[in-house]
């Protein structure tokens, strides 16, 4: 996944915490060998390199397909799964190394989940162009994670991988579980969440920026420019029922730059956005 | 996107992760911010019978909570006293006139009656502000600061406690220090130790103000023995050094073979009617205490039982005993009972009265609260959650209190009358703690 994963759990003996972990970590590193995007022979990487022929997938993987495809949608464009070539033109890296235009331009013609065919279970994309599940990854795989915690056990359990967690139920012993959101800046909590039901997740990196004159250039990039989003918020947490509804309406409300708080007040969800 | 559009995306967002995650129905979000505020509020009235002393006291504790630990705890207490409160000297078969603690008037207390001074009256206020914070993993430092300012009495002390956690956090260790200077200015001045009371107006026997110091050191240990279980033990010492009168309290100069009070003849503005001395302390006083608790723990129940003993260098011992029960009442409800024995031993200068003639003591106060007492205090708390889910509780508790003066010490008359009458008191308070 990238980052630090842990299972809290409150349960009598360690044997059955080893036990739910052992069966929490084989999820996630199912669902990482299966959607990472750095492993060869995993059904994103035939995709990626199909050349323009047509690749039949398995049906978890259509779905995550059809979840994106709807993303896409919803968002008019934001969110695409396809964006991610655009990283060969944008390291955020802290220095003021801003990419040419034509540099930008050359490969945003490979990026617009539109310009493939998506017929479950058959999808077909020009030559050169590439998915990349990882916007979905880590949320989906902490929601699949609390799904088979819930039928193994009625205990409670909170299941964090890189600040995406979500949790079963409250613990006994306290009435929530208490969560930090971290101001990035000061590597410190700056409010904490009492949490008893549902997931959180957070989107944003301040520490991941360009700058040049004057303007600073946020690592978020909007697909249909080709750009960062102007006003990006630093970071932003959204509590919602499940990791991947927090997960995706934290990323979307980035996209959105300046108006990050008047696209969240819309949805009925509680967020809270730095600036 | 239009408004109606962005609205519906978190309603097309759940029917897609639905599908995504298959027909299971996920529980639907709770999260709340954590309060950062924690306020408790309570107002108490203690009460002691026969027009004692009534006091009123309303407090706020008020926590700000920040992250990490961090806590910010700011105290506010405002005390209203008022009634009578014993002067120190002994009832007589006839009436007596005493000369107020100020020197400025005279009151006069019927026959058979035990001397109160009348006059005791008093706001007091004080604050408390406290910063505490965890050091590294397992410790954490707290520092704090107070002030209070009564009419005649000023208080300043800082204090400091250091904590650190060992054996998975089962066993905390501590430390603490606190030092405190208090000035005491009472009117007209603090009267000469053992100085006769004098007619009204004449001062010659009051200085100015006086100072003291307090020094409390405390070392602490708690462990958790089991999932139910944990106590705790406390030792601490503490040294006073100064003016440690009360200048408020006298005692009676009585004949060595009736006991009564020698008379005395007032002056043409007014006196009292027999001989009293002001009490005289010594100027330095050093406690040990040994404090030890345990707290027993089972389905909500609460068993909390505590013993301390005191000794100082005044030859006061005493021995505290104190039982909580804490009883769930449904689910948001408890009644706690409370008993608290505790018993002491005289100081070495607590006499009843000083003899007429006899070498003067160094040191002597016939203050009740220095004297040989057992006292019982036995309660009921109830409280329980609001709809908003704060905490209120109502407590009413009784305390009794009874002494005794050591045989050798009452002379003749002395014997008839009620030297030490038994003290009854009531204790009700009411708290709020909420958060926000």
């Amino acid at each position: 996944m990238g980052s630090p994963c842990e299972l809290l759990c409150e349960l009598e003996s360690s044997r059955d915490a080893e036990m739910m972990t052992a069966i929490v970590a084989a999820e996630a590193w199912r669902i990482e060998e299966k959607l990472s995007r750095y492993i060869d022979g995993n059904i994103i990487h035939q995709i990626n390199s199909a050349n323009g022929k047509p690749v039949e997938v398995d049906s978890e993987t259509a779905q995550l397909l059809d979840f994106a495809e709807t993303l896409f949608s919803l968002s008019e464009g934001a969110f695409d799964i396809t964006s991610g070539v655009l990283r060969g033109a944008w390291t955020f890296d802290g220095s003021d190394n801003i990419p040419a235009r034509p540099e930008v331009e050359a490969l945003l013609i490979h990026v617009g989940w539109d310009k493939g065919n998506w017929q479950s279970p058959v999808l077909t994309l020009p030559g050169n162009m590439e998915i990349d599940l990882g916007g979905i990854g880590k949320e989906y795989a902490v929601d699949r994670a609390v799904n088979i915690l819930r039928a193994d056990s009625d205990k409670p359990f909170l299941v964090n991988f890189g600040g995406d967690l979500a949790v079963t139920g409250p613990p006994q012993a306290r009435k929530a579980w208490t969560v930090g959101i971290e101001a990035v800046e000061q590597g410190e909590a700056t409010q904490l969440i009492e949490l008893r039901q549902g997931a959180l997740a957070t989107s944003g990196d301040a520490r991941r920026f360009l700058k040049r004159d004057g303007v600073r250039y946020g690592h978020v990039i909007d697909p249909r420019t080709g750009w960062p989003v102007e006003e990006a918020a630093s970071s932003i947490t959204v509590a919602a029922d499940t990791c991947t509804q927090a997960g995706m309406l934290s990323t979307l409300a980035m996209l959105k730059g300046a108006s990050a708080e008047s696209f969240l007040d819309k949805q009925s969800e509680q967020y809270w956005c730095h600036r | 996107m239009s408004r109606s559009k962005e609205r519906s995306i978190s309603v097309a967002l759940a029917t897609a992760t639905c599908g995504l995650l298959g027909s299971s129905i996920p529980a639907v979000v709770d999260a709340q911010e954590e309060p950062n505020w924690d306020i408790n509020t309570s107002l108490l009235y203690y009460g002691e019978d026969e027009d004692r002393v009534q006091e009123f006291s309303l407090k706020a504790i008020i926590r700000r909570l920040y992250t990490d630990d961090r806590v910010f705890t700011f105290g506010l207490t405002i005390d209203g006293l008022t009634g009578a409160s014993p002067s120190g000297a002994i009832p007589l078969d006839s009436p007596q006139t005493i000369t107020n603690a100020s020197g400025n008037s005279v009151y006069t207390v019927p026959a058979g009656e035990l001397p109160l001074d009348e006059e005791f009256r008093d706001t007091r206020v004080a604050i408390t502000a406290n910063w505490q914070q965890p050091v590294g993993e397992s410790s954490q430092v707290n520092i704090g600061a107070s002030a209070s300012k009564e009419y005649d009495y000023l208080h300043f002390g800082l204090s400091g406690r250091f904590s650190k956690d060992f054996n998975k956090r089962n066993t905390t260790v501590s430390a603490g220090f606190a030092v405190a200077s208090d000035e005491n200015d009472p009117e007209g001045g603090a009267p000469i130790p053992l100085s006769s009371l004098l007619d009204i107006g004449d001062l010659s026997n009051h200085l100015g103000t006086d100072d003291k110091d307090i020094v409390d050191v405390v070392l602490g240990v708690s462990q958790v023995i089991s999932r139910n279980l944990v106590v705790q033990a406390n030792y601490s010492f503490s040294n006073e050094s100064g003016y440690l009168n009360n200048p408020f309290k006298i005692l009676s100069v009585v004949d060595a073979t009736t006991g009564d009070t020698i008379s005395r003849v007032a002056g043409p503005g007014g006196g009292p009617s027999h001989e009293f001395l002001f009490e005289n302390r010594p100027n330095d006083r050093s406690k040990q205490s040994l404090y030890t608790q345990a707290k027993y723990y089972m389905d909500g129940n609460v068993l909390d039982a505590s013993y301390r003993y005191m000794t100082d260098d005044w030859e006061i011992d005493s021995h505290t005993i104190d039982l909580r029960y804490r009883w769930p009442v449904g689910n948001d409800k408890y009644l706690e009972p409370h008993l608290r024995f505790y018993t002491q031993t005289e100081a070495e200068f607590y006499r009843l009265s000083i003899i007429d003639g006899a070498p003067l003591p160094v040191y002597a106060s016939s203050d009740y609260r220095l004297g040989d007492f057992d006292a019982m205090t036995a309660g009921l708390k109830f409280g329980w959650k609001t709809s908003d889910n704060n905490d209120m509780s109502v407590r009413v508790e009784l305390y009794q209190q009874s002494g005794s003066i050591p045989g050798g010490q009452i002379i003749g008359n002395q014997a008839a009358r009620n030297n030490y009458p038994d003290l009854n008191a009531i204790i009700a308070q009411f708290s709020y703690r909420f958060k926000r």
